[in-house]
């Protein structure tokens, strides 16, 4: 091994003495052995993280095993094609998208507003490049507000529109008057967009935020959106999709 | 040589103890950093990090809670397929027997089941906070899109173990679902078709959930996963403040 570092393709002698050492220590492999000098803000893996780790994983062991032998998973009847339960739901982390289902074309809700969220989340990176706020939650006291504005803002949009959808009812409205294309795409897609947009809007006039805080505001959006529509999709739609209270699902079931 | 006293002392000092642990007890700097620097599983981790990278408050170890899940559910998952056979005539009774007569069958299934859905809070969360973190920002770019294929896969792996019970949930979510592939613009009939396998959910559903569920997802996240874990050591460890 040794011989193979002593042949350089450079010329003889290119290779400065600091650096043959330390590919010598490399080749004898002792440079883990080798005692570790700790900065004062570092600290041995072995204990410190490990300890962490091997205590969150017999922790959550424990709280698995208490949940499993507490509560049974559902089974239900076997399976029949022929009985079709109502309402019939995807399991709960789809049920955003079911929910989506209710006020707009199937392939708008089950597929193009997944696919662009998911694209948009995976280029997040590429627009928002700078270093600024990295390893601090929030970035910072404005990224905090931003936050906590885009909360709020998405959580009201969102519930006031299912409840809009509910009571007076887009379809409902224009059915039969206009085309199906009208209320099944080109009202949702302008609702959509119109509601970023404003976010944007309002983010940009009252905060005048980086690319960074613009970027929180949207994934806040984002998962506040997501979230409601996962809460109201599993506890609030019972039979024929209507809204229920969450007492009321189960035993519209 | 120091002498032997106690049968610890003889038990690591025997030559089979010292053919596998090639350090002694980690109580000095040396030997801690050769626990992770010769045993395969710790070696993922560097020898010392940043203090701020252990503190709960910063990564809620919602990675390494994934991650966790996803042990606790190939170890259930593998106890599972023992009793489990993926046809539609005996599916639904297998998973009565494991839950009314295979030991701890009911727990198997329990755990599993809960694992299932832990794993997928637990990614989502782990994303926030890798978000509000700003921890994708160069170097982790690629990281992150790793990330969010993992997300992807840990759904399906959800979703497609879901049918497996051939219980009147299982079969109508996977219709629901299947229909909503079923939308896609100009592909939706084919796509899903292929989920599918068939013009209705049946045998060559079930078997093509099952194959995707206990072979091909599992090894496509696990995968990603060294992709992921070998990343962060790449990107110089967890993202801390500048
Ligand atoms: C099966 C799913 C996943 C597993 C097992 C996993 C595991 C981990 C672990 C153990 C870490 C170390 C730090 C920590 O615990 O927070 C980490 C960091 C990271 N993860 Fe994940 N992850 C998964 C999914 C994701 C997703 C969905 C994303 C984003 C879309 C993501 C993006 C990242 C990034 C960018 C880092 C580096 C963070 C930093 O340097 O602070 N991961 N992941």
């Amino acid at each position: 091994m040794a011989e193979t570092i002593q042949r350089p393709s450079g010329p003889a002698g290119s290779i400065s003495e600091e650096k043959r050492q330390r590919l010598l220590e490399l080749v004898r492999g002792r440079t883990a052995a080798r005692p570790t000098d700790l900065a004062e803000d570092e600290v041995m893996v072995w204990p410190s993280l490990v300890v962490v780790e091997a205590l969150s994983a017999v922790v959550f062991t424990f709280l698995l095993l208490a949940t499993a032998i507490l509560i049974n998973a559902p089974l239900a009847e076997i399976a029949n094609p022929t009985v079709t339960p109502n309402p019939s739901k995807a399991p709960w982390y789809f049920l955003n998208l079911q929910e989506l289902l209710l006020h707009m074309h199937p392939s708008l809700a089950g597929v193009i507003v997944p696919t662009i969220a998911l694209v948009a989340i995976g280029a997040i990176p590429f627009i928002d490049r700078s270093p600024l706020g990295v390893g601090i939650l929030f970035t910072s006291d404005k990224g905090k507000k931003i936050t906590i504005f885009s909360a709020i803002y998405t959580f009201v949009l969102v519930v006031a529109l299912i409840l809009f959808d509910e009571f007076v009812g887009v379809t409902a409205t224009l059915q039969g008057t206009v085309p199906e294309v009208v209320y099944q795409y080109i009202i949702p897609v302008i609702t959509m967009l119109a509601l970023i947009a404003l976010l944007g809007l309002l983010i940009q006039r009252i905060f005048q935020p980086t690319r960074r805080e613009m970027v929180m505001a949207f994934f806040t959006g984002f998962v506040v959106a997501f979230f409601v529509l996962t809460v109201v999709g599993t506890a609030f739609r019972g039979t024929g999709m209507d809204l229920f209270w969450p007492w009321d699902v189960e035993s519209a079931h | 040589m120091r002498r032997e006293h106690t049968i610890a002392d003889r038990v690591t000092s025997s030559a089979l103890w010292r053919s596998i642990v090639r350090h002694g007890y980690p109580d000095t700097q040396r030997n801690q950093a050769l626990v992770i620097a010769s045993n395969v599983f710790l070696h993922l981790h560097p020898v010392k990090i940043k203090r701020y990278a252990t503190k709960v408050t910063y990564t809620f170890c919602l990675g390494g809670l994934s991650f966790f899940m996803f042990l606790v559910l190939t170890l259930t998952g593998v106890l599972l397929m023992f009793y489990y056979v993926p046809s539609t005539d005996q599916a639904y009774t297998n998973m009565q027997e494991i839950e009314a007569s295979v030991t701890f069958g009911m727990l198997m299934r329990n755990m599993h089941r809960y694992a299932a859905h832990g794993m997928v809070i637990a990614v989502f969360l782990h994303m926030c906070r890798v978000f509000y973190t700003g921890s994708y920002k160069p170097p982790r770019e690629f990281n992150w899109i790793v990330g969010v294929i993992l997300l992807v896969l840990t759904f399906l792996l959800s979703f497609t173990g879901y049918l497996l019970p051939w219980d009147q949930l299982a079969y109508w979510a996977i219709t629901v679902g299947s229909e909503m592939a079923g939308a896609a613009p100009i592909v939706g009939e084919q796509a899903q078709f292929l989920m599918v396998g068939d013009y209705e959910i049946g045998q060559a559903t079930l078997i093509r959930f099952y194959t995707l569920h206990v072979i091909f997802l599992p090894l496509a996240a696990a995968l990603m996963m060294a992709v992921h874990f070998w990343r962060i050591r790449k990107d110089g460890g967890i993202s801390g403040p500048l």
